[in-house]
């Protein structure tokens, strides 16, 4: 019997739902969080397995998630199956939606980079004349920041990086290795920074909302979870014009519930909460709902280069592993002859070059894969997607998920831009890798599909304006107050950093304002 | 080596048993799953411990040419199996069957085209070419890697080959035997996620 009233109601459990409730409920707010997937025992899920044990021997089963570039026949079962939850495109402009549905979401498997966001992105129309800024600065969101890196315990050095700002950190103290010492300096010749790579630790095994943030939220006693939940509709007052709560299907019996709260907090991941707001037909009186897509593009092993003095193992203890992160150096103050922003590289040493890049095979082949064991060079490059009104994501009423609910169509693309900025990265890695002495194995400038990155961002976005935005400052729906969007889709820009770190920020700051309304009674 | 030999041939190994129990299951050797109605539990084996693969895909002119170009790719070396112990090809074999029309067509034109340049020059099939013939036709194996792969459907094919055959070796049963008896490195291994509920 549904007998408690709650006072918000949290649609997703990944690290901007986690964050909400987090926030929420240490305020003495009673939250109900919805989850479209379940709750995952992770000592039960996973066994150890050798490749040979698998149907497929690890190629992973042909055609099965075909957009998930990340998956492995070995964390297959971890993703959303296409099948089940599909959504279209136009075939010569592929898109890579890759979702997870568990409680904790997405937060389960990040890869941890743990970066702010500067004042290039938040005010960045200001600095380059393109687009919007947001209408915070990052002043308004440093205070989050502080709050945040604590709970994720992110490890990181202080370089004082203008466009990088320095955070909370556990301080990363660890040296560096000749070669990382050879690269980072040809770097500074060329007036291009580097700092460690900065990462949440979390705690055990996990960074994630499902460990860090909802066991503190359930301890307060204000948290119920709901798990298998898949929200189909916002639900509005005709009265009121107000949300009063949403209508939703159990996973597996497909029976249809209502939920009632005072506010509604969406934090579903982008794409599905941008989905959930135009299957609702809500909060979209600007028009704007639902574009402006962006993330950032990604190019792995965009450079794969042998260090000679590593080979057959003859590295001296120390001369050659670790890795760094060289943060967005480009159009700072002077500007790029043919694009716009710019783009972050993580790069390390002391990995074995796949064989493909050997123009061997056979026992050749084998013994050079060997000989080069441990003495790569590798780096993936990780650039600014430009927002534009034309990247976008509508629904699709032709097509269904198992659940009945019309699906998203994606139609986005990468431009000249971000395709002369991958050039630009390559040129410039392949330029540091010579500048050491290192044998360039291979280089390409093929970045993956949009998507790719599981950094979708910008669909619901704040901004100033009601007529120009969704979501205000405090990432409230201009048009129902009582209505908050959370997660990446509020963003107006993405720089090239993880966006990870300003979603939990965000959430916060939001959750903060959201209480404080709440206890003076204007929500 | 026939499976059931291979099979016997570990039993009468005397490490055998410290080995196996330091591996992790393979579907090469029997598995005990305990059964609680009864003391003695009940011994289990995979398929390919006690069966040979029924091969679809490829035509017998295409496997034989398969066969041989996985011998070039993976010879077996310094203990490790080849490509050809692991059964390489016949596991290629089913993969094809199963995989997209463009991969397969990928396959298929491309080991037609290595048979066809082989009875253009050498007036035989694949198969049949000897170590200096094949090292020519093999000639865009020694090309510097690009992103893009060739246009060629041969030197396609050979590209993917060159992956496929070596995954399919280091991830075969075979090689995870010879690795768990210290004769090569470990092949693929992981945490595997069963199907979420």
């Amino acid at each position: 019997m549904a007998d408690t009233k709650y006072d918000a109601l949290i649609i997703g459990s990944g690290a901007s739902g986690g964050m909400a409730a987090y926030t929420l409920t240490k305020k003495g707010i009673k939250c109900l969080m919805l989850d479209a997937g379940p709750p995952v025992d992770f000592e039960r899920q996973r066994v150890n397995r050798s490749a040979h044990e698998l149907p497929f021997r690890g190629f992973g089963k042909p055609g099965k998630l075909a957009h998930v570039f990340q998956a492995t026949e070995f964390n297959a079962n971890q993703w959303v199956d296409e099948a089940q939850v599909p959504y279209t495109h136009d075939p010569k402009e592929p898109y890579n939606w890759v979702r997870v549905r568990m409680i904790g979401g997405k937060s389960l498997f990040w890869a941890r980079m743990s970066f702010r966001f500067s004042d290039y992105e938040f005010k960045a129309k200001d600095h380059d004349g393109y687009g919007d800024n947001w209408p915070i600065s990052y002043s308004d969101l440093a205070p989050y920041y502080d709050q945040v890196e604590p709970i994720f315990r992110v490890r990181g050095r202080r370089d004082g990086i203008q466009q990088l700002p320095d955070g909370v950190f556990v301080e990363d103290t660890s040296g560096e290795s000749e070669c990382n010492k050879r690269f980072i300096a040809a770097a500074r010749e060329r007036g291009i920074p580097n700092t460690k790579m900065r990462t949440s630790m979390g705690r055990g095994q996990f960074a994630s909302s499902f460990n860090l943030l909802l066991p503190d939220a359930l301890a307060t006693g204000n948290l119920t979870i709901v798990p298998n939940a898949v929200v189909r509709e916002i639900t509005v007052d005709k009265t009121t014009g107000l949300a009063n709560g949403v209508n939703f299907l159990e996973r597996q019996s497909h029976r249809e519930m209502h939920a009632s709260a005072r506010v509604v907090v969406v934090g579903a991941s982008c794409l599905e909460s941008t989905r959930l707001l135009l299957n609702s037909g809500i909060a979209n009186s600007s028009g704007v709902l639902g574009h402006y897509l962006h993330d950032q593009f990604y190019i792995t092993q965009s450079v794969q280069a042998v260090i000679s003095e590593a080979r057959d193992g003859k590295a001296p203890s120390g001369f050659i592993g670790g890795g760094g992160y060289m943060p967005r150096f480009r159009n700072l103050k002077t500007k790029e002859k043919n694009f716009l922003r710019g783009y972050a590289l993580d790069w390390s040493t002391g990995g074995s070059p796949d064989a493909k890049y050997f123009p061997l095979y056979g026992e050749a082949l084998q013994k050079a894969v060997e000989s080069c064991r441990g003495a790569g060079f590798s780096c993936t490059v990780m650039g600014e997607v430009l927002p534009r009104a034309d990247s976008l994501v509508r629904i699709n009423k032709s097509v269904t998920d198992a659940w009945g609910i019309p699906v998203l169509h994606v139609q986005t693309r990468y431009t000249s831009n971000e395709f002369n900025m991958a050039k630009d990265a390559i040129a410039t890695l392949e330029e540091l890798c010579h500048a050491c002495g290192w044998e360039v194995l291979g280089r390409h400038d093929q970045m993956f599909p949009p998507g790719y990155s599981i950094h979708e961002l910008g669909t619901c976005r704040m901004g100033d304006s009601p007529k120009t935005s969704v979501l205000n400052k405090w990432n409230q729906s201009w048009d129902i107050k009582n209505l908050f969007v959370v997660d990446g889709s509020s963003f107006v820009t993405g720089g090239s950093q993880n966006p990870t770190m300003t979603i939990l920020s965000l959430s916060m700051r939001a959750s903060e304002y959201m209480a404080e309304q709440m206890r003076k009674g204007d929500l | 080596m026939k499976r059931r030999r291979f099979i016997q041939a570990l039993a009468a190994t005397p490490a055998a048993p410290a080995l196996l129990a330091q591996a992790p299951p393979s579907p090469s050797v029997p598995k005990t799953i305990p059964n609680p109605g009864n003391d003695a539990p009940l011994l289990y084996a995979a398929p390919d411990a006690a069966a040979e693969p029924v091969l679809h895909f490829f035509t017998a002119q295409q496997f034989a040419a398969l066969r041989k170009l996985s011998d070039l790719l993976n010879p077996p070396m310094n203990g490790a199996p080849g490509a050809l112990e692991a059964k390489a090809p016949e596991f290629l074999d089913f993969l094809l069957s199963q995989s997209s029309a463009d991969r397969q067509q990928l396959y298929r034109n491309g080991l037609d085209g290595l048979n066809a340049q082989a009875r253009r020059r050498f007036t035989k099939p694949f198969a049949d070419v000897d170590a200096g013939q094949a090292e020519m036709l093999l000639v865009p194996l020694r090309e510097p890697w690009t992103y893009d792969a060739p246009a060629d459907p041969v030197a396609a094919m050979l590209r993917a080959a060159k992956d496929d055959v070596r995954r399919a070796t280091t991830n075969s049963p075979e090689w995870n035997l010879a690795a768990t008896a210290g004769r090569t490195r470990g092949g693929g291994a992981g945490l595997y996620w069963l199907p979420v509920d």
